[in-house]
C-alpha cells in the first residue's frame, strides 16, 4: 500500500477538479469547503485539496473524505453546509449523496466498493485523486521521485535501459513499440546531444487519458521523463501538449519549476552528473502532430507534416540528434518500474502485453469515464462490469478502439482479451486506448463516414494515398448514406483502403482506412442494405430512414410528441399518435423516448 | 556495398537511396514528386517498392529509403502495380485536364470509376514547384491548409512580396498547373504582374526586372551584364570558344 498523507486526527476532504467535474461545477464546491471550513465551529480539524480527475466523470463533481474512506457524488455548493455539519462534524453520512448501486439498490459509502473501481489496478493512474497536483510534497510523500533518487545513486544508466527492456513495456502512444529497444537503439548511436520528448498531443475524439495525467499528476511524467535522460545520456527534454489543454499546460509549468527548485531538473541534479530540463511546446491542435515526425518537425517550428521514418528519430530524430520520444502514460510507468523493480511490474498483464493500460471508455455506456486494467481484461469485462452496461438498456452492437483510425469491434468478439496484438488482429488497434461504445441504434456505414470526414480533415495531406484516398472514401460513403452507390463503388473503396494500407507515408494514412475496413469487415450487410435496398438498418441515414408509429404497441402517452423538435406528432391522449412525414425531419428522437418500441422504421 | 534490384546485383554507394541507386543502372522506377536537383520528398508514393533483407520483407518508398548491404529490391509486383494503379486514379480525379495525367490514366488501365472528377483542376501536389522555389525562387509559395484541403499558394493567397516572377514553378510543373500570361511587356503569375526585360543583345523579353535583380543580389554581377539573355550568352560563349579553338 502506499503511504496515506493523512496527519493523525486531521480528515482530509479530496474535491475532484479534473475537467469533467470542474465542468459540473467542483470549484465552486472547493471555494465554498474552504471558506466554510475556515468559519466553521465543526471540533475537527481539516484540510481540503484539490484533485485532478478520478475518472468517474459520469458522476462528477466527486469529494472523498479521508480516512473514513466516504465518497460523494454529483455533490454541489449547496450541499458543502450539510456535508461539514454532518459529516466532518458528527461522522454521520448523507445518503443521498452516496451512489445508489443500480444492481442491489443500496447505497455505498466508498467508491472502493464500486463495480466502477473494483475491476480497475492503477498504475499510471496511481496519485491521480490522491494528490493535489500542484503540490510538489504531495508527490513525494506518495514516493514520488524516489525512482530518480535510485537510478541517480544505484544503477548505470545501461541497467536502467536493462530494466526497462526486462519490464517488457510498450509504447502507450498507439504503436505499442517496446520501450526499452528504443531506448537502446537511441544510446547505440554516437552523438554528443540526446533529446527525450513526451507526447502529449492526444488528440482522438473522446479521448482523455493523457490529459488527465498531465493535469493529475504532472510529476510523475516528469520524473519518467529525467529517468530516461539519465538512461539515454539526454541533455533536453519537451513536452509537447496541446495548447487547448490549458490546465494540463498550467499544471505542468508549476510542476517543472518546483522541480527545478527542488533541484530534480536542473545542473548536476541530486549531486548526480546528470543535467537535464525540461522545456513545454504548446501545439495547435493538429491530429497529425501526434505523429513523432511531425510533431518533431513541429518543435523545429516547421509544418506538421511527418517524414518517412526509414532512418528512426532514435538516430535521427529532433534537428537531426538521437531522440527518445515516448507518449505521456508511458513516462508516468516509468517511476512504477523502476521502484517495484520490472518483475513486479511486469507480473500483470499478458504475455504480449505486459502492464495496465488506461481507457477512456465513452459512448453509450453507463458509467462513462477513465478507467485502467490490466492487459488482457475483456471488453466484456471493461463494457458491462466496469462501464455497468449499455445505456437504456439498448443491445451493444460494436466498440470502436484505438481512436478514429482504430476500427470497430462486434458483439461476437466481446470476450477478446484487450492487449496490443489480440487489437490489431482484429482489424482494429490499441492507439492511445479510446474506446467508444455503440448500441444497436448506431449505422456502421455512417459511423465509417463520420471517421473518414474526421481524418480527411486532419490529415496533412502530404502524401498521396492519405489525401486522396480519404476524399474519395468520404464521397463513396457520403452516397452510401445517401442510398446512393454501387459495388464498384464498393470495390473502388476497398482498392483505396488497400492501398493506403500498404503505401501511405505515415501510420496515420496506413491506419486511416481501419474504420472503412472493420466495418465492410464485420458489418458488411448494412453497406449492402444501402446500396442495394436503400435501406438503413439503424434508422440513422435520413435519406433512407422514415419513421411510423405502429398504432398497436402505442399507448398514446405524448411522450414522442414532447420530445420532438418540430412538432410533426399530433394524436389524442391515450390514443396513438402519428408522424407528420411532410414535416418530420427524421432525427429519430421520437424513436429514442418511446417505452413502448412503438415507433418504427421503414 | 552490393544491392539486387530486380534480380540483378548492383554494386552502390553506400548513402544513396534505392531509387538513386536504380537509376544510376537505368532501372525504370515511376515517379511523380522526384527531381534529381531536389532528392525525394516521399509523397507521391508511386515510387513503392518491396525490399526483402533476411529478416523482413516491406514494402517502401524507393526515393528515401537508404540502401542497406545486401537487400534485394522488386521495383514492381501485382499489390505494388494495383496500388501505383490506385494513385494514377486518385490523382487523375483532381487533373482530368492535363495531358500529363491523361497518358498515365490510359498506361495504367485505371478502372473507370463512379467518382466525379474535378474538371478544370490540373494540381496533383507533387510540390516541385514548392521545391523549385525553394532552390531558384525565393520560397514565395508553398503547400497551405491541411488533409483534402491542401494545395498549393501564396501566404494568404496574396500577391507575394518575396516573388521575383521566375516562373521556375510552372516550368517544372508536370501538369501545367500554374497559371502564367505572359506578354513581351509583362508576366503575370501567382496575382502579380512584373515588367519583363528585353535582351540587350537580341531583343527576346528573357527575364523579369525582379529576378534580374535577385540574381545581381545573390552573385553580386552587375544588373546590366546579366541582361542577356541566355541563349546569347550561349552564342557568346561559343563564339569565345571557336575563336580559342583557332
Amino acid at each position: 500500500m502506499m503511504p496515506q498523507i493523512i496527519e493523525a486526527d486531521k480528515k482530509m476532504v479530496l474535491v475532484c477538479c479534473g475537467t469533467g467535474c470542474l465542468a459540473n461545477g467542483s470549484m465552486e464546491v472547493y471555494q465554498e469547503l474552504q471558506q466554510q471550513l475556515a468559519n466553521s465551529n465543526v471540533n475537527v480539524s481539516t484540510y481540503t485539496k484539490a484533485t485532478g480527475c478520478n475518472g468517474w466523470c459520469e458522476k462528477g463533481p466527486l469529494v472523498k473524505i479521508m480516512p473514513d474512506d466516504i465518497t460523494y457524488c454529483q455533490v454541489a455548493a449547496k450541499d458543502v453546509a450539510e456535508v461539514i455539519a454532518k459529516t466532518i462534524g458528527k461522522g454521520e453520512l448523507i445518503n443521498r449523496l452516496l451512489y445508489r448501486d443500480p444492481k442491489t439498490k443500496q447505497r455505498v459509502k466508498s467508491h472502493h466498493q464500486i463495480d466502477f473501481y473494483k475491476k480497475q489496478h492503477k498504475v499510471a493512474l496511481r496519485n491521480i485523486g490522491e494528490i493535489d497536483p500542484a503540490s510538489i510534497e504531495d508527490y513525494i510523500s506518495r514516493d514520488g521521485y524516489q525512482a530518480l533518487n535510485k537510478v541517480l545513486h544505484t544503477m548505470g544508466p545501461g541497467q536502467v535501459v536493462e530494466e526497462v527492456i526486462r519490464s517488457g513495456l510498450r509504447g502507450r502512444g498507439g504503436g505499442g513499440f517496446p520501450t526499452g529497444q528504443k531506448w537502446k537503439a537511441c544510446t547505440d548511436v554516437e552523438a554528443s546531444v540526446r533529446y527525450i520528448i513526451c507526447n502529449g498531443d492526444e488528440g482522438d475524439p473522446g479521448a482523455f487519458m493523457d490529459r488527465s495525467i498531465m493535469e493529475g499528476d504532472p510529476h510523475t511524467v516528469i520524473e519518467g521523463m529525467i529517468i530516461g535522460a539519465y538512461a539515454v545520456e539526454a541533455t533536453a527534454g519537451f513536452i509537447y501538449v496541446r495548447d487547448e489543454y490549458s490546465l494540463a499546460v498550467k499544471n505542468l509549468g508549476i510542476a517543472i519549476q518546483d522541480a527545478r527548485q527542488k533541484g530534480f531538473l536542473g545542473e548536476n541534479i541530486l549531486g548526480s552528473r546528470l543535467s537535464f530540463d525540461i522545456e513545454i511546446v504548446r501545439g495547435g491542435g493538429a491530429f497529425v502532430c501526434g505523429e513523432e515526425t511531425a510533431l518533431m518537425a513541429s518543435i523545429e517550428g516547421n509544418v506538421g507534416e511527418p517524414r518517412d521514418k526509414y532512418v528512426y528519430p532514435t538516430e535521427k530524430g529532433l534537428w537531426g540528434q538521437p531522440t527518445v520520444i515516448n507518449n505521456v502514460e508511458t513516462w508516468a510507468n516509468l517511476p512504477v518500474i523502476i521502484n517495484d523493480g520490472a518483475e513486479a511490474w511486469a507480473s500483470i498483464g499478458t504475455e504480449g502485453s505486459k502492464g495496465t493500460k488506461v481507457f477512456s471508455l465513452v459512448g453509450k455506456v453507463i458509467n462513462t469515464g477513465l478507467v485502467e486494467v490490466p492487459m488482457g481484461t475483456t471488453l466484456r469485462e471493461i463494457i458491462y462490469e466496469i462501464g455497468g452496461g449499455i445505456l437504456n438498456k439498448r443491445k451493444f452492437k460494436a466498440v470502436q478502439t484505438g481512436g478514429p483510425s482504430g476500427g470497430c469491434i462486434p458483439a461476437e468478439m466481446l470476450d477478446m482479451p484487450v492487449d496490443f496484438d489480440s487489437l490489431t488482429e482484429a482489424g482494429s488497434m490499441m492507439g492511445s486506448g479510446g474506446l467508444i461504445v455503440m448500441d444497436d441504434r448506431t449505422c456502421m456505414v455512417e459511423i465509417a463516414r463520420y471517421y473518414v470526414n474526421f481524418l480527411a480533415g486532419e490529415s496533412c495531406g502530404k502524401c498521396t494515398p492519405c489525401r486522396e484516398g480519404l476524399k474519395a472514401m468520404l464521397e463513396i460513403l457520403s452516397n452510401f448514406c445517401q442510398g446512393k452507390g454501387s459495388d464498384a463503388d464498393l470495390q473502388f473503396l476497398m482498392d483505396t483502403s488497400e492501398t493506403m494500407q500498404m503505401m501511405s507515408l505515415c501510420a496515420l494514412g496506413r491506419t486511416a482506412a481501419n474504420p472503412v475496413l472493420s466495418t465492410l469487415r464485420y458489418f458488411k450487410d448494412e453497406y449492402l442494405a444501402h446500396i442495394h435496398e436503400q435501406h438503413c438498418p439503424a434508422g440513422v441515414c435520413r435519406d433512407l430512414t422514415e419513421f411510423y408509429i405502429d398504432p398497436e404497441p402505442c399507448t398514446g402517452c405524448g411522450l414522442c410528441a414532447q420530445h420532438c423538435p418540430v412538432e410533426a406528432i399530433s394524436g389524442e391522449k391515450k390514443e396513438a399518435h402519428v408522424i407528420d412525414q411532410a414535416i418530420c425531419i427524421r432525427c429519430g428522437e421520437c424513436r429514442n423516448q418511446c417505452k413502448f418500441d412503438a415507433v418504427m422504421i421503414r | 556495398m552490393k544491392i539486387m534490384i530486380d534480380q540483378q546485383v548492383l554494386e552502390v554507394n553506400p548513402g544513396v537511396t534505392i531509387l538513386e541507386a536504380a537509376r544510376q543502372h537505368g532501372i525504370h522506377i515511376p515517379t511523380l514528386c522526384y527531381h534529381e536537383a531536389f532528392g525525394g520528398q516521399g509523397m507521391c508514393r508511386m515510387c513503392m517498392v518491396e525490399v526483402r533483407t533476411s529478416h523482413s520483407r516491406k514494402v517502401v518508398a524507393a526515393c528515401t529509403y537508404p540502401v542497406q548491404s545486401g537487400i534485394e529490391v522488386q521495383t514492381s509486383t501485382p499489390e505494388i502495380e494495383k496500388g501505383r494503379r490506385t494513385i494514377v486514379a486518385l490523382l487523375y480525379r483532381n487533373a482530368p485536364d492535363s495531358g500529363f495525367m491523361q497518358k498515365l490514366y490510359t498506361d495504367y488501365d485505371c478502372l473507370e470509376n463512379g467518382l466525379a472528377v474535378n474538371n478544370g483542376e490540373r494540381c496533383i501536389l507533387c510540390r516541385l514547384c514548392v521545391r523549385a522555389c525553394e532552390e531558384i525562387g525565393s520560397s514565395a509559395i508553398s503547400a497551405v491548409l491541411r488533409g483534402t484541403e491542401k494545395r498549393i499558394g501564396t501566404p494568404f493567397d496574396e500577391a507575394s512580396a518575396v516573388c521575383i516572377g521566375c516562373a521556375a514553378c510552372a516550368n517544372i510543373c508536370p501538369t501545367e498547373a500554374i497559371a502564367v500570361e505572359q506578354t513581351d511587356q509583362d508576366r503575370t503569375i501567382w496575382n502579380r504582374t512584373f515588367t519583363m526585360v528585353q535582351c540587350r543583345s537580341c531583343g527576346r523579353s528573357f527575364a523579369t526586372r525582379e529576378q534580374l535583380d535577385y540574381i545581381s543580389q545573390k552573385t553580386g554581377l552587375a544588373g546590366l551584364d546579366l541582361e542577356v539573355c541566355d541563349l546569347c550568352r550561349k552564342k557568346k560563349l561559343a563564339a569565345k570558344i571557336e575563336q580559342f579553338a583557332r
